[in-house]
């Protein structure tokens, strides 16, 4: 980890990991309780949304902004809207091969491909999390991967002769300073968000997306996807609704309160 | 592929001999005991958080093999080695040096690696607190190990550990194994009751020197404590929303809190007003928070919001809206004037 004072200058390259997730709110499972995927609408994760505008920010002439992802075919539309955000260009991870693949698999596969196509990157983003897995899991085991520093719930990047990250964790707010090849993982607050210009849309739909497959990273079938996994989901259930649900009146506050003291006691 | 290993793309020479699968390199004969990392709160003095007393007060109830606490700090650590041994640790790792003092998530994962691969665990657990969620996945990892993430359930058949966590937002619940070993978790807080400390406060610590050198420069750090615990702490939840009109009510909540034993806490358009601090705010993008009762005052319930009280025990909302949202998953669904009611139940307690 290189944590020496590291200056500005010349062009920058920033890789932005973003993830496409389904609407969590209509997700639904068949009789296998196995997740369906399909018909559900999907959106770039917001996290990955704010990783990308905390780029723009910083992002001066020159620099240039990579937006990567891994998923099925239909993931381009995340990137595409990368792509209009302000990303420069944008590569998909697609393969058959990586599907079902958990958070090692996945690191496994994200740090192959920033070795053999971008290793000379100043600064990785990442989002958080994703709103469909919550694990929060992906940026620190890259940032291992990659050998670099991690610095999670950054909300800020500054940059005043050094690169200042400011990390929120809840009880404690601190500033590092951040040296090249360092990870972000952004949590959404303080970063403003921006719309999309017409212009950025024109330029975006001259932008090809390239699209990535096992082959092209160098990787063995055996450690991606669902073979190459650490964990393994046994089962998933939805979760039991076991709220009574129960609808009282509340229209004399005197009954109501009696009727609460005696559901708490 | 010159030099560069075919299985996982990296430089240099694998463990593993060509073809061979990381899944069949198992080592579970070998790996016994589970490592905890005891995360250190220093507000207000030096106590270990009770995120990391709930995984003891679990494991001493689903494993009866050693148990290792790792912590990391100086000196000022000494008067906790009792407290944890009376929760059930066999051996404390201390790993002593005043530069740690400060969280530097680098230096913290190559101790742990170093300690793992000392005592080859078969398990090692820590909390699904902002600090535990940064340094759990990076230590994973370095150990080449599988990871779950803020799991509710934990329970262990033989040497296999069955980690239950929600997904989707809270909608499907799902239980994961991991394939190799150390098999690794973290535990959301707040999900384990604290089960009583035993009176045994002797055990064996071990003392550590980092040789590292993996430390961030921190320029600046603002400790934003209150004088109260967490949120997640508590057992009762005095939760107040949009509902809720005048500032008042914000002390006969806190009286009322204070009558059964619990806390005030709010959703995030009452911290958006000022009214509150944003670690009192319940929610995704604030707390997660799994209290016995969570009293909802004028709370329409927020996709956010209900995926931040999922585990709650009981939830008792009382909205003047009958369709507000928060009825997907309440208990009890009382339609009426929040603030009245509020003020009607500080009286009666």
């Amino acid at each position: 980890m290189d944590t020496l004072p590291w200056k500005h200058g010349g062009k920058m390259r920033f890789v932005v990991f973003v993830k496409q997730v389904p609407d969590t709110s209509a997700v639904c499972t068949d009789i296998n309780g196995n997740l369906i995927r399909e018909g559900v609408p999907s959106i770039l994760n917001p996290y990955c949304e704010s990783a990308l505008n905390m780029a723009c920010g910083v992002k001066k002439d020159g620099d240039v902004i990579t937006a990567v992802s891994m998923g099925p075919p239909q993931a381009e539309n995340a990137l595409f809207r990368c792509l209009e955000l302000g990303a420069d260009e944008a590569f998909l991870l697609t393969d058959r091969a990586f599907a079902g693949a958990d958070v090692h698999a996945t690191v496994r596969t994200l740090s192959a491909f920033v070795k053999k196509f971008i290793p000379d990157y100043d600064l990785i983003f990442c989002g958080k999390q994703a709103a469909d897995g919550d694990t929060a899991q992906v940026p620190a085991e890259l940032a291992y991967m990659l050998g670099c520093g991690q610095f999670c719930y950054t909300q800020k990047l500054t940059l005043s002769g050094e690169w200042k990250a400011v990390q929120n964790y809840g009880s404690e707010v601190r500033e590092c300073i951040i040296g090249k090849g360092d990870l972000l993982s952004v949590s959404d607050e303080e970063i403003g968000f921006r719309l999309p210009s017409a212009a950025d849309y024109i330029r975006a739909a001259g932008i090809e997306i390239k699209k990535l497959n096992i082959a092209d990273i160098g990787l063995d079938t055996f450690s991606v996807g669902l073979k190459g996994s650490k964990t393994k989901i046994v089962s998933a259930t939805p979760s039991k609704v076991s709220r009574r649900g129960a609808v009282t009146d509340g229209s004399d506050p005197a009954k109501a309160a009696e009727h609460i003291r005696d559901a708490i006691i | 592929m010159n030099n560069s290993c075919r299985d996982c793309g990296q430089s240099g020479e694998c463990r593993l001999p060509p073809g061979m699968l990381e899944q069949y390199d198992l080592g579970t004969p070998t790996a016994d005991g589970l490592m905890i990392w005891l995360e250190v709160s220093r507000h207000a003095g030096v106590f270990l958080e009770s995120s990391s007393l709930e995984i003891l007060s679990k494991a001493r109830e689903i494993y009866d093999g050693r148990i290792f606490g790792v912590v990391f700090g100086d000196i000022e650590l000494k008067p906790l080695y009792a407290e944890a041994f009376s929760y059930g640790v066999d051996t404390l790792y201390h790993v002593k040096d005043r530069r740690l003092i400060d969280f530097h998530p680098e230096a913290y994962c190559e101790s742990m690696k170093e300690i793992a691969e000392r005592i080859n665990p078969s398990i090692i657990l820590m909390g699904a607190t902002p600090r535990g969620r940064e340094t759990a996945p990076r230590l994973a990892a370095s150990l080449g190990a599988g990871l779950t993430a803020d799991c509710t359930e934990l329970s262990i058949e033989g040497t296999v550990l069955r980690m239950t966590r929600p997904a989707f937002g809270g909608s499907l619940m799902a239980e994961i194994v991991s394939n190799s070993v150390p098999q690794m978790a973290t535990v959301r807080p707040g999900t384990f009751p604290l089960k009583k400390a035993s009176g045994n406060t002797a055990g064996t610590v071990i003392y550590r020197q980092y040789g590292g050198n993996s430390f961030k420069t921190i320029i600046g750090s603002e400790k934003r404590y209150s004088d109260e615990k967490d949120i997640t702490e508590a057992k009762i939840l005095v939760s107040l929303g949009s509902g809720i009109r005048n500032r008042e009510a914000i002390c006969i909540a806190e009286s009322v809190a204070k009558k059964l034993g619990g806390m005030v806490s709010c959703s995030r358009t009452l911290v958006d007003k000022g009214w509150f601090p944003q670690i009192k705010q319940v929610g995704q993008s604030g707390r997660n928070v799994s209290p016995e009762i969570y009293l909802a005052f004028g709370i329409s319930g927020s996709i956010q919001h209900k995926a931040g009280i999922m585990t709650a025990r009981k939830i008792i909302a009382i909205n003047k809206d009958p369709d507000a949202p928060i009825k997907d998953i309440a208990d009890e669904m009382i339609i009426g004037d929040a603030e009245s009611i509020l003020k009607e139940l500080d009286r009666i307690l």
